[in-house]
């Protein structure tokens, strides 16, 4: 196990190189530059060139990059152009908001998820199921940008019960957590009902009804033990797409965050703001699947095998 | 865990959420919350000598020696008064006595001169090279010897990133100055500072050396000032309805009629400092003929867009410059306004002739352009009413969309024909800005380089001896610009501002160009 884990973590260094470049070029290749946002009606013509010299953005992209990936790799993600401010020190400030928003919104639609998939695998094929299943469709297609403004007109100019926006108080976290939450627990419902009812049609559990255990005891011990590993393994993939699907939430409900950094830092073209937040996205994702694979070999030796 | 236990965790926990549901509960007497402007979100600190964005918070963390009237007219502020030789070679300023800093440093001559050393190779040093040296007279007075007249320095000396910073904690604090502490003479104190999210200000006790624009020379009458910033528009105006802030520094047009039916909330118009126009480059076919330009200019009914798209909010533009301006005054004659009759036979002049299917042709090519702009919603639909317009009159544009930041980059090619833009200044500099033969694709996207407009330019920029001098160029300057047509002025948006009248109390009359520290200072929260 050991082994493979260790292989598992040594594949993620190529990864995190090609995603480098990738976040790299496709930053500098679009057109407009972050001097644009700094130059004031008035500057004298000269004064472009020099700002361009001064943040090292008239060398060759190739020497740019090699210099970025240098600094990265000591730990250094550079200095804010537009932000003026280290970028570590903007991270720092917007990572736990994330980091919380996102770790609520994965518990949340677990716990929901898994709920409503138990229900539905125990009235599989009744009117419940068919219910819950259109349900969670139809929640996991609204636009979450949408839904956080519908969330906010029912609840909080409507109800008066949480605040708008803002990050002040734990209410706030509430509509926010539940805007992203709902995405994923169709997700997890879908897949949970599936597992459990091909759990359900196994050999040991027709041995656990013949010694005459209760169907509840069966299903609720038995089965969805079993019928969770799969469950566990989307979650763990999971954490990387939340994350990045917080972007247009936080925005919406003016909240702190890496999504609301990333999108002020897009717009001004502040590259090495962008460039932090987006390889902080792309860790999670690419520390997401390892844990997802990790826990799916601890749990099953064929997957183990499968790479060595 | 014991089922005893997770009782008592599930009740301590339920405590102290309704404690934080106590505790958002809406801000006591006295404290108000603003919601900054959209395009203020962000700035990442309170330092005007490096800053490249302000916010509304530095207008009142800092004073400035000058204010500046709704009119635009200047007014004392930190300088009582003020004396220009007549060849314009050199500034006396008298200084306010008694005024303090945050952090108990005097205000005095000496801080001028140590104040405007900060600004040498600084980004933003061109708004003091013009002064060589400042001599100190006495404690409160201070003479700047120019090295070459600059009538636009009162201007600059009231501009928010003139604003006078304390110089020895300037120094101290090195990059932190800003971000973490700041000191000005403003009648708020910064308490907290968190980029992106909000600011928090304090009332400074002392203060009494308001503007002579302010009824109210004490202290503020607000005590505690929450400026948070909401990037999404949506979200503000919700945060206003629910009576979650008490103002809005700036209202999208297209929420205006959503804020005017609540019945808590009031809209307050002030002057723009916007223009939205159509550059047409000069440099290219069919635009290098002064006729196609004229007549593509003439084609766009302003008065009709500022109806149709605006609802009537603002003001139609006939002139680069919003008409507070005293150089947007030109001769009628140089006024661009529609004229279809005029632009068609101008067309027709050209060699343009109309074609079957609405289209003008010359030599079998037909008049096809293109039109340039941007993606937001507002711009979208005001070209696409610009498109109608040059249709009317044969013009067939193509319009195409780029995001805000992209489309500079694409300007640079100098590719473009038309596009549909905006600006927000409120000195006749902009026309050098946007004109100046240097600056070719990226800002001058006319791609306008003409030997008579930059001797004028050159004139108006650098040869002006006193202000009146200087409108007198800026005019000429600007006159000559409109007269060649490398663009057509399309509407002057105004600014709308939205408070909750429950809460707060405006002053009767807004004596500045925005929601700054003069009108905080008149401003009043309701018991």
């Amino acid at each position: 196990m050991l082994a493979y884990a260790l292989r598992r973590v040594l594949m993620l260094v190529p990864v995190f190189l090609a995603v480098s470049v990738v976040i790299f070029s496709i930053l500098h290749f679009i057109p407009g530059d972050p001097i644009d946002n700094l130059l004031k009606v008035g500057a004298p013509p000269g004064q472009r060139a020099e700002m361009m010299a001064r943040y090292g953005l008239d060398r060759p992209l190739p020497v740019q990059y090699a210099i970025w990936l240098g600094k990265l790799l000591t730990g250094d993600l550079g200095t804010a152009i537009v932000a003026r401010r280290p970028v570590v020190d903007l991270i720092a400030q917007a990572l736990p908001h994330s980091l919380l928003l996102g770790g609520l919104a994965l518990t949340f639609s677990s716990l929901l998820g898994i709920a409503l998939g138990v229900v539905a695998a125990l009235r599989k094929d009744s009117l419940v199921d068919r219910m819950i299943m259109g349900g969670v469709l139809f929640g996991s297609m609204l636009p979450s940008f949408w839904l956080g403004l519908l969330l906010i007109l029912a609840f909080s100019v409507g109800l008066g019960w949480f605040p708008v926006s803002g990050a002040r108080t734990w209410s706030s976290l509430v509509l926010p957590v539940l805007t992203i939450g709902f995405g994923g627990t169709a997700l997890v419902a879908r897949i949970t009902r599936v597992s459990m009812i091909e759990i359900a049609s196994r050999d040991f559990v027709l041995l656990l009804h013949a010694k005459g255990l209760s169907p509840f005891e069966i299903q609720i011990r038995h089965v969805l033990r079993h019928a969770l590993i799969p469950v566990v393994t989307i979650l763990a993939l999971r954490i990387g797409w939340i994350l990045g699907g917080a972007v247009t939430v936080e925005v919406v409900f003016a909240r702190p965050g890496l999504g609301t950094l990333l999108i002020k830092a897009l717009s001004q073209h502040d590259y090495p703001v962008v460039q932090a937040s987006l390889l902080m996205l792309a860790m999670a994702v690419m520390l997401g699947t390892l844990l997802g694979d990790l826990l799916q070999a601890a749990m099953d030796p064929r997957v183990r095998g499968a790479l060595a | 865990m014991t089922s005893l236990t997770i009782r008592k965790s599930i009740i301590a926990a339920g405590v102290s959420l309704a404690a934080l549901f106590a505790a958002a509960g809406p801000s006591v007497a006295q404290e108000a919350v603003f919601v900054m402007a959209s395009n203020e979100v962000g700035s990442p600190t309170y330092n005007p000598i490096k800053a490249s964005n302000l916010n509304i918070g530095s207008t009142l963390i800092f004073d400035r020696l000058v204010a500046q009237d709704a009119d635009l007219s200047f007014h004392p502020w930190l300088a009582e008064s003020w004396e220009e030789a007549p060849d314009g070679m050199s500034w006396v300023f008298h200084l306010k006595k008694g005024v303090t800093f945050h952090n108990g440093e005097p205000f005095n001559a000496q801080t001028i001169v140590k104040w405007l050393e900060l600004f040498k190779a600084s980004e933003n040093a061109y708004m003091t090279e013009a002064i060589q040296t400042v001599e100190v007279i006495d404690d409160a007075t201070v003479k700047f010897v120019m090295s070459r007249p600059e009538p636009n320095l009162l201007y600059n000396f009231s501009s928010s990133y003139l604003s006078v910073v304390e110089p020895k904690s300037y120094e101290a604090l090195g990059d932190n100055y800003g971000v973490t502490e700041v000191y000005g003479t403003g009648p708020f104190k910064l308490e907290s500072f968190t980029i992106g999210q909000e600011t928090v200000l304090v009332r400074n006790e002392d203060y009494a050396w308001a503007s002579s624009l302010a009824k109210n020379r004490g202290k503020a009458k607000i005590a505690k000032i929450t400026l948070r910033e909401i990037a999404e528009d949506s979200t503000a105006f919700l945060e206003l309805k629910s009576g979650g802030v008490d103002m809005l520094l700036s209202v999208p047009t297209d929420f205006l009629g959503e804020v005017k039916s609540e019945s808590n909330l009031e809209v307050v118009t002030l002057a723009g400092q916007d223009v939205a126009y159509m550059p047409i480059n000069v440099t290219k076919e069919p635009f290098t003929d002064i006729r196609v330009r004229e007549a593509a200019a003439k084609a766009i009914n302003q008065k009709e867009i500022l109806d149709s798209v605006y609802g009537g909010v603002g003001e139609v533009a006939n002139t680069f410059l919003i008409s507070a301006l005293p150089e947007s005054k030109v001769d009628p004659k140089y006024q661009i306004s529609y004229d279809p009759d005029r632009s068609k036979a101008l067309l027709d002049e050209a060699g343009w002739t109309m074609g079957a299917d609405g289209v003008r042709e010359k030599d079998g090519k037909p008049l096809r352009v293109s039109l340039w702009t941007q993606s937001d919603s507002s711009f979208r639909r005001l070209t696409e009413v610009v498109q109608a317009e040059l249709k009317a009159v044969g013009i067939d544009s193509e319009i195409t969309t780029f995001d805000s930041s992209a489309i500079r980059d694409q300007y640079k090619s100098g590719n473009q024909q038309l596009a549909v833009r905006s600006y927000n200044w409120d000195n006749a500099d902009i026309i050098d800005w946007f004109f100046g033969g240097d600056r070719l694709g990226y800002p001058n996207i006319s791609m306008f380089n003409d030997p008579k407009a930059e001797e004028l330019r050159k004139l108006a920029m650098s040869g002006s001896k006193n202000m009146a001098e200087r409108v007198k160029n800026f005019t000429a300057y600007h006159e000559y610009v409109l007269s060649q047509y490398p663009m057509a002025p399309i509407y002057q948006p105004v600014n709308s501002v939205a408070y909750n009248k429950d809460r707060l109390v405006l002053p009767a009359e807004i004596h500045s160009p925005g929601v700054g520290a003069t009108v905080i200072m008149d401003m009043e929260v309701k018991e």
